[in-house]
């Protein structure tokens, strides 16, 4: 008897084969979102439980008071000196470890690298059970050892045995290789985590941090910073809330007032969930928000399924009453259309998983990551989806199908729809609704993306290549010498240096006012430490004033000014209520601190130059009050404008100064474009997922458009016929089912505009420098959406009333 | 009126081949009155439909006032047939959205007659098939032979030169039978050309000539004598 259903149900798919596909290839679209978002989810709320005590490793990290007003909810770590207090308060837990993040350059024989190390508390180690290749995980007992991986090993020691041989850090400290660990696998939060922007390839002793940098062991109540985790590893029989009550216990004994009013208490995490704790500090729910948001996609592919298939069974009204009066029971006929839909349902289920399979490597190659679908674990929750999905989206068809009274259904007025088309209609709005929607965002997106973009421009980017990390006492001492050296190689234009470039997400900033020591009028100012020919490398204008010049000893700093010459921009003299730039020159004001400490010499400044507004910071940034000052004790990075054709011949050129004034340290090239462009990145890889998501939805939104617009024309088909005859011609026929078709789209219109409007202005709103026509964009969108709403639905009237009117009367 | 020389209509079907009509040569002048009867499945809805340039022979030759039109495209033939046709069909045909002064103001909607013009000759031609008063209903609500009523007087409302019915009397009563039959009839006497199928020999009375289908071929005609 089932069988006999399934083949009904497969002999009716293959007969309407064109809906057939829309409704298999729409819930397919939908459940690969859904099951896609689900395992991404599952994923990254399971990461690193191949270690082998994953299930007892916990780490603490704190909760700032709502009233410390940092933006952020909290951190991943605790106090440097919380971990020996809990060693020692706590005699319970197994083991605790700290970490320390640093990167230093690292010198073997004469090749230099800049590599960041974890430096640990050697219980680490009995902690997580790392892979050893080499050495084993006694290999932090020396104080000077360090564990590398197996990849790291093969850059720094190619074709050697890594162990034993000598690393020496900044040139000062010798470690030595104690052991290599295989690589620790991508679904670990040493590496995935968005906090950590290095993956985990060094582990030193804190002990060697101790000896090179004075890293106090002790701790201390000054210091937190994101990715400096304390891992604790409990025993068995202990578990996560006794830990979190315990470290608070002690974190109440020993923290100071003044240091809980900052920070209020401790949590613990487990493991698992480490890679995603920036998420949660943050308090950006992003996985939740994939979760919902795959279900809602899920939902509408449900939606569009449920219309198209109410739509087909109210065309088979005439064969269910026909049926009926045969005698057929309710009980056979429901069940014959649900099985139609879960057959759907299933058939669906198999493509979305072609699907995945084909996008789930491309994802993980760009992502690095190792999502895979494990059928065995999935299969159950797979199956319940595709009935689950298959019986809710099939029910309101078979509902009203079976609802049919013979004599509604042979009377054929049905096929029309009157009772469900209000819903059909409503349901076709609501997927415009959120089409227009998402077309409109990727429009505004996309060309407030490109006016970043654009208003770049305005420094001669692509001829600028920068030279970092110079902010090292033996690379300052060289500065002169590397300028002089790199000035007199052809084709460069100018060399300067200055503490960032443009695009450079940092601020330094501090507090000024217009009279001295007013520290209640105060306003903040960025400041960028520049070198004499900075505003030439990077084509910015004076309004007024001059540039700095090495002939005046005020526009130096030193030791000990008070005084000090600054070029200020528009901005900062309208802020500090100090007249326009043409009136601004030789205008003092004055460094402020709330309780300036003794001896510390709160400098004036006398404006030499006014600039034009720049957004140096670029991209979303809005343009900030600025004043550059000369001081070469903080340059980090020096800019070559290059205007020699010979791009490539000059770039050796550099690299063999660079190797002659500083060969103990690697040079560390940067194209200001590249750096542009990895800072626009982020803007880009939101470009890609929204351009996705609207896709998607708009595929959806258009293949349930489509299947519509065919049955409307099919149920009308008829009607067409006795219009034909009548004398209407082609084009008569077609404008009226435009027009009646257009009605819920229309509609669809004034709801979906105005939202576009508002979601368009919040996100614009983060940036400085906005696109003018977001309108036009969102105009432009709904013009688009309707237009190919109406070519779907002139194209299906089109081919039923160009036939000969015979045809449509006789269709039934 | 219309002339066809060896037409011939084939239906291919994906297993088999119908010859619904085979090499009809019927000559039909203007103000005939004129019925086709015959087996069921014999051709007759078909050659009404071809008649009524509803659909195309597969062979032959159809001439309407002079032109042959078996090769025209549809937007020719559409353009001849409202100008010139009137249909009448068995299910009546009526638009169900539509009332049924909308249904027979449709025929004059698409040959472009102005809306005051058009609201006086459906209003004079629904008080002629005595249905006026109810002009504001739906179809449903109607029943068969009024329904009936209806489609006669949208066939009529555009003063066709040719009345085309399929079986006009095949879904109603007798007596409702008889006064369609004679409203064809004056319609005729009125000067209009009338070509009808019908099953009932007394209704096939009213015309003054019989065509007898077989299989697809003319077999019998015959003429009635004037009264
Ligand atoms: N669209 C079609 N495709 C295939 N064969 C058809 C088609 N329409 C009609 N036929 C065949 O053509 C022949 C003539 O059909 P037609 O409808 O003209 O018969 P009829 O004389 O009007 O019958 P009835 O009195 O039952 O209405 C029949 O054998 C029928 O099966
Ligand atoms: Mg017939």
């Amino acid at each position: 008897m089932f069988k006999n259903y399934i083949l009904i149900a497969l002999r009716n798919l293959m007969r309407n084969k064109t809906y057939s596909l829309i409704n298999i290839g729409g819930l397919a679209l939908g459940m690969a979102v859904f099951v896609f978002a689900n395992v991404l989810a599952q994923y990254e709320r399971n990461h690193d439980i191949f270690f082998e005590k994953s299930d007892r490793i916990y780490t603490l990290g704190s909760v700032f008071s709502p009233t410390a007003n940092i933006g952020v909810k909290g951190t991943d770590g605790i106090y440097t000196t919380m971990a020996p207090l809990l060693k020692a308060d706590l005699p319970d837990i197994e083991a605790i470890a700290r970490t320390v993040q640093r990167e230093y350059l690292l010198t073997m024989g004469d090749r230099n690298f800049y590599q960041g190390i974890k430096f640990v508390d050697k219980s680490l180690l009995k902690i997580f059970d790392f892979d050893y290749l080499a050495g084993n995980n006694t290999a932090l007992d020396d104080p000077s050892g360090i564990i590398l991986t197996e990849s790291l090993a093969k850059k720094f020691f190619p074709g050697q045995n890594a162990i034993g041989q000598v690393l020496s850090l900044d040139h000062k400290n010798d470690l030595r290789v104690t052991a290599v660990i295989r690589d620790i696998p991508k679904n670990s939060h040493f590496i995935s985590s968005l906090i950590i922007n290095e993956p985990l390839e060094a582990i030193a002793p804190l002990k060697a941090l101790n000896k090179i940098a004075d890293y106090d062991l002790a701790g201390n109540w000054n210091n937190l910073s994101m990715g400096n985790s304390t891992y604790v590893l409990l025993p068995a029989h202990l578990d996560r809330q006794w830990l979190e009550q315990q470290a608070n216990d002690v974190f109440e004994r020993h923290a100071s007032e003044s240091i809980k009013k900052f920070t209020t208490h401790l949590v613990s995490r487990k493991i698992e969930g480490m890679n995603l704790v920036l998420w949660e500090v943050t308090g950006m729910p992003v996985l939740e928000s994939m979760v919902v948001l795959g279900f809602l996609v899920l939902i509408i592919a449900g939606l569009n399924y449920t219309n198209l298939a109410t739509a087909q069974a109210l065309g088979r009204a005439k064969e269910v009453g026909l049926r009926k009066t045969m005698g057929a029971n309710m009980g056979q006929l429901l069940t014959q259309f649900l099985v139609e839909s879960v057959a759907t349902a299933f058939l669906a289920m198999l493509v979305a998983l072609a699907i995945l399979e084909i996008l789930i490597p491309i994802f993980n190659d760009s992502l690095g990551k190792i999502l895979t679908l494990d059928y065995l674990t999935l299969l159950p929750s797979l199956f319940g989806l595709t009935l689950l999905v298959g019986l809710i989206a099939g029910s309101y068809p078979a509902y009203i199908i079976t609802r049919v009274r013979p004599v509604d259904a042979l009377k054929e007025s049905l096929s029309r729809g009157s009772k469900g088309s209000m819903v059909r209609s409503i349901m076709i709005g609501a997927q415009f609704v959120f089409s227009v929607f998402m077309m409109a965002m990727v429009a505004v997106v996309f060309f407030q993306n490109e006016k970043v973009k654009e208003s770049s421009e305005i420094f001669p980017k692509s001829q600028i290549v920068t030279l970092e990390r110079l902010g090292v006492e033996d690379l300052l001492a060289r500065n002169e010498t590397l300028k002089q050296e790199i000035s007199a190689i052809s084709g460069i234009e100018w060399v300067t240096f200055s503490s960032q470039v443009p695009f450079d997400q940092s601020n330094s900033a501090f507090a000024a006012s217009k009279n001295s020591g007013d520290f209640a009028g105060k306003i903040i100012i960025n400041q960028i430490i520049v070198e004499y020919d900075f505003l030439k490398t990077y084509n910015i204008p004076l309004l007024s004033g001059r540039d700095f010049s090495r002939d005046i000893a005020n526009d130096l700093q030193k030791e000990d000014s008070e005084v000090l010459n600054v070029i200020v921009n528009e901005l900062a003299l309208k802020k500090l209520g100090l007249p326009t730039y043409k009136d601004a020159i030789n205008k003092v004001f004055h460094e402020v601190a709330e309780n300036p400490k003794e001896g510390r010499i709160l400098k004036s400044f006398v404006i030499v130059g006014v600039m034009a507004d720049q957004n140096f910071l670029g991209l979303h940034n809005s343009v900030k009050p600025l004043i550059f000052q000369v001081n070469p004790k903080y340059y980090q990075t020096a800019s070559i404008r290059i205007m020699g054709l010979n791009f490539t011949q000059t770039m050796a050129k550099i690299e063999a100064v660079w190797k002659k004034v500083n060969p103990d340290y690697p040079i560390q090239v940067q194209f200001l474009d590249a750096l542009f462009e990895d800072v626009f990145k982020i803007y880009k890889s939101m470009n890609i997922a929204l351009a996705g998501f609207a896709v998607m939805a708009l595929t959806l939104a258009f293949i349930g458009l489509f299947g519509l617009a065919a049955f409307m024309a099919a149920g009308r088909t008829k009607e067409i016929g006795i219009r034909k005859v009548m004398g209407a011609e082609t084009y008569q026929i077609v404008t009226l089912l435009i027009w009646q078709f257009s009605r819920p789209v229309l509609w669809a219109l004034v709801v979906a505009l105005p939202m576009s409007y508002f979601a368009s202005d919040a996100y614009l709103n983060f940036f400085a420098e906005r696109i003018k026509l977001p309108i036009i964009l969102i105009a432009g969108s709904g013009l688009i959406a309707v237009m190919l709403s109406w070519v779907i639905v002139s194209a299906h009237a089109y081919r039923v009333s160009s036939r000969k009117p015979i045809h449509a009367l006789r269709y039934e | 009126m219309l002339k066809l020389n060896n037409l011939c209509k084939v239906y291919q079907t994906e297993e088999v081949e119908t010859t619904a009509l085979d090499n009809i040569n019927i000559d039909i002048e203007k103000g005939e009155f004129v019925a086709i009867m015959g087996p069921s499945g014999c051709g007759k809805s078909t050659l009404l439909n071809i008649i009524g340039m509803l659909d195309s022979p597969t062979s032959g030759e159809y001439h309407f006032l002079g032109d042959e039109i078996a090769h025209a495209n549809e937007k020719q033939l559409a353009n001849i047939r409202k100008k010139n046709i009137g249909f009448i069909f068995q299910s009546f045909n009526l638009i169900e959205e539509l009332t049924v002064f909308e249904n027979v103001e449709l025929a004059l909607l698409y040959n472009d007659v102005p809306s005051k013009e058009r609201k006086e000759r459906v209003t004079r031609v629904l008080d002629k098939v005595g249905i006026a008063h109810r002009a504001k209903h739906m179809p449903s609500q109607l029943s068969g032979g009024q329904q009936q009523r209806v489609a006669v007087a949208r066939a009529l409302v555009a003063e066709p030169a040719m009345i085309l019915a399929d079986e006009p009397t095949g879904n109603l009563d007798r007596a409702q039978g008889e006064e369609v039959m004679d409203m064809l009839k004056k319609l005729n006497e009125e000067g209009s050309t009338i070509i009808m199928v019908t099953h009932s020999p007394s209704h096939a009375d009213y015309a003054r000539r019989t065509i007898n289908l077989f299989d697809g071929q003319v077999v019998t005609e015959m003429y009635r004598a004037a009264e």
